[in-house]
């Protein structure tokens, strides 16, 4: 006979109440675990998604005169530049040791050519890596196929008179990255001209991009290798854009990769879109983390609210214990037993509830097809905040068991 | 020489909210000599309980002392008083109080359930008691697959497991029929005649005929 014996004897005797207490805190973690493990799961896509969602490295090659300007990112002269980069270069980005971070790689070669009696900027670019990475982009017309095809910005295609204005239903759209719905495109005109003289040379209007209030709108975008030979310049680029999947990864780390690489070219990250990323991504974390916290603290109200309950139908059994010469400490220590016993079973039972809900919700809020993380660890972190729920929801009422006078609890012997 | 000494007690209930202040003991002062076997008689009302439970290390009196085997009650801390309480005293309440999820064993065990020995010690000592009480064949019964008697004798197999050198009893047969109230009070004397201090509050005039000394209540006051 020792003080537990007592405690799991009461258990057992009051397997009800315990089985509800159990239950309850199971709830709680096992909600918790839920969105915990759903969130995770779900910040990976999210994290996935805006890493495609556009280039977060930016290689220029090295050079003291800068001239032309994009996406807000200053890229040098090609006239000027004495280290150029070149096609190879973007096939050595994916030599990295972090190169299974990197999801990709778009190199570009850009110029000014005459176009109509405009100087307009050209971009020779690997159009299936472009459009990958540009997934906002809406085009009216089609991709590109072939060489003399050409991708036309929209204030280009305005100032050129590509097009005219008219209602989004009788648009053609090509979307980029799933299916296209004609309803969330904005654009409303349509292509009146196919062709187009660049540098002196017929080209296709394969379509034009509707309006970004990017760069992109003032530019024409043609195939890498034909934008090469137009400016005659090939096999060199002008800079080559990188998209890392970022979750845990640091970012310093795969610049600083790239970097050893290339040391002839110069690559920045470009901090602004992975600060957005971490923010998103942090938001969604505390998020969860609320809502977790909330439903925890319902928990333990339920705890604390049972557990004074509890006390007050055993005023009598505390007041005998401590007629026959029981400590408040030994009150305590019996009723902690109670808690802690029922805390465990109930941040195991709520740990598998909540690995289990997560994997039968995932589907339903991930789109993409997140991968459930079974996370055995968390079992542990479950086990934890059992018993810091438990302990904590029931210190008031135990600790009031523990002062109760056994004068006070002798009246109702 | 005096095993209990109560000096001057006076208990009153302070008032709140739904009554007044009660003066339950009025400076009551008495003294029990070790091996006595004393009865505290009187009627509803009259302090008995009170005074047992003060005597019993439960119950802070409002003025006057406490002394057992020398030891002022009252002036140890609270949990040294525990401690007290479990070495020199063993209760017997009227209606037993018996832990209805533990079996006769468990329930005579109980006060050992903080004590440092073996798990083995304390069953021997707890089927000692047992038999000493006439129990030792229904250790594994519940309480409630047992008499009142056999409750009784039960509470009284729990109070005596520490061997408390004094036994406080409210009313122990108050529950029972005469016959079985008879068996508890031959258990009480049995125990007395092997020295055991016994200061029991009783109505019943049978029971205080058997005690060596009577002592009467009423309003607060010992006659």
């Amino acid at each position: 006979m020792r003080i537990s014996t007592i405690a799991f004897a009461n258990l057992k005797r009051r397997k009800g109440k315990a089985a509800f207490l159990t239950i309850g805190i199971a709830i709680g973690i096992g909600t918790a675990v839920a969105l915990l493990s759903l969130s995770s799961s779900i910040k990976e896509e999210i994290g996935s998604q805006l890493d495609r969602f556009g280039a977060n490295i930016v290689v220029v090659p090295q050079s003291n005169s800068l001239s032309l300007d994009y996406g807000g990112l200053s890229v040098s002269s090609v006239s000027f530049d004495v280290k150029q980069l070149h096609n190879e270069d973007a096939k050595n980005v994916l030599d990295i040791p972090f190169r299974n971070r990197i999801s990709n790689v778009s190199p570009k070669l850009l110029g000014a050519v005459a176009v109509e009696g405009r100087d307009i900027l050209l971009a020779g670019v690997d159009f299936e890596s472009e459009l990958t990475l540009k997934r906002w982009w809406h085009i009216a017309g089609r991709k590109p196929e072939d060489e003399q095809d050409l991708l036309v910005g929209y204030e280009v295609a305005r100032a050129l008179s590509l097009i005219e204005s008219t209602t989004p239903a009788t648009t053609q759209h090509v979307s980029h990255g799933g299916s296209h719905d004609p309803g969330e495109d904005k654009s409303q005109f349509k292509i009146v001209r196919g062709n187009l003289k660049v540098a002196g040379k017929d080209h296709n209007v394969a379509g034009v991009i509707s309006q970004t209030g990017g760069p992109e709108d003032q530019m024409i975008f043609g195939s890498l290798a034909h934008v090469q030979s137009l400016l005659n310049k090939p096999d060199q680029l002008s800079l080559i854009e990188v998209s890392a999947l970022c979750k845990d990864c640091p970012i310093g780390d795969i610049v600083a990769q790239i970097s050893e690489r290339l040391p002839q070219a110069k690559v920045s990250a470009i901090q602004q879109s992975v600060r957005a990323r971490s923010e998103t991504v942090e938001r969604l974390t505390r998020f969860s983390g609320a809502v977790a916290a909330v439903v925890l603290a319902i928990g333990a109200l339920m705890i604390f609210t049972t557990m004074m309950g509890s006390v007050i139908e055993r005023t009598k059994e505390i007041g005998v214990l401590r007629a026959i010469g029981f400590r408040r400490t030994h009150i305590i220590k019996g009723l902690m037993i109670e808690v802690a016993v029922i805390s465990v079973l109930g941040g195991v039972l709520g740990w598998g509830a909540g690995m289990l809900a997560s994997w039968f919700a995932l589907p339903y809020f991930a789109e993409t097809g997140a991968a459930f993380e079974f996370q055995p660890l968390l079992a542990i972190v479950a086990v934890a905040a059992g018993l810091i729920i438990g302990t904590v929801s029931s210190f008031y009422p135990i600790v009031r068991a523990s002062r109760l006078d056994p004068s006070e609890a002798v009246r109702y012997v | 020489m005096s095993f209990v000494t109560i000096e001057k007690v006076t208990k009153v209930y302070e008032a709140d909210g739904e009554s007044a202040a009660v003066k339950v003991l009025s400076d009551v002062s008495l003294e029990i000599v070790e091996g006595e076997f004393v009865c505290l008689m009187g009627p509803s009302g009259s302090g008995k309980s009170t005074l047992l439970t003060i005597v019993g290390a439960m119950n802070h009196p409002t003025t006057g002392r406490v002394l057992v085997d020398e030891i002022d009650v009252y002036g140890l801390a609270d949990e040294r008083r525990a401690d007290f309480r479990r070495e020199y005293l063993g209760f017997v309440f009227q209606q037993h109080h018996l832990m209805p999820y533990l079996n006769s064993l468990e329930n005579a065990m109980l006060p050992l359930a903080t004590a440092s020995m073996t798990t083995k010690e304390k069953r021997e000592r707890a089927m000692n008691v047992l038999d000493k009480v006439g129990l030792a064949d229904k250790a594994s019964r519940l309480p409630n697959q047992l008499s009142g008697g056999e409750q009784g004798r039960l509470a009284i197999a729990r109070a005596i497991v520490n061997e408390p050198p004094l036994i406080l009893a409210d009313e122990p047969t108050g529950s029972l029929d005469t016959k079985t109230g008879q068996e508890v009070m031959e258990v009480f004397l049995k125990l007395n005649a092997q020295r055991q201090t016994v200061f029991m509050v009783t109505h019943n005039p049978e029971n205080s005929a058997l005690a060596h000394r009577i002592i009467n209540i009423v309003d607060g006051r010992v006659e």
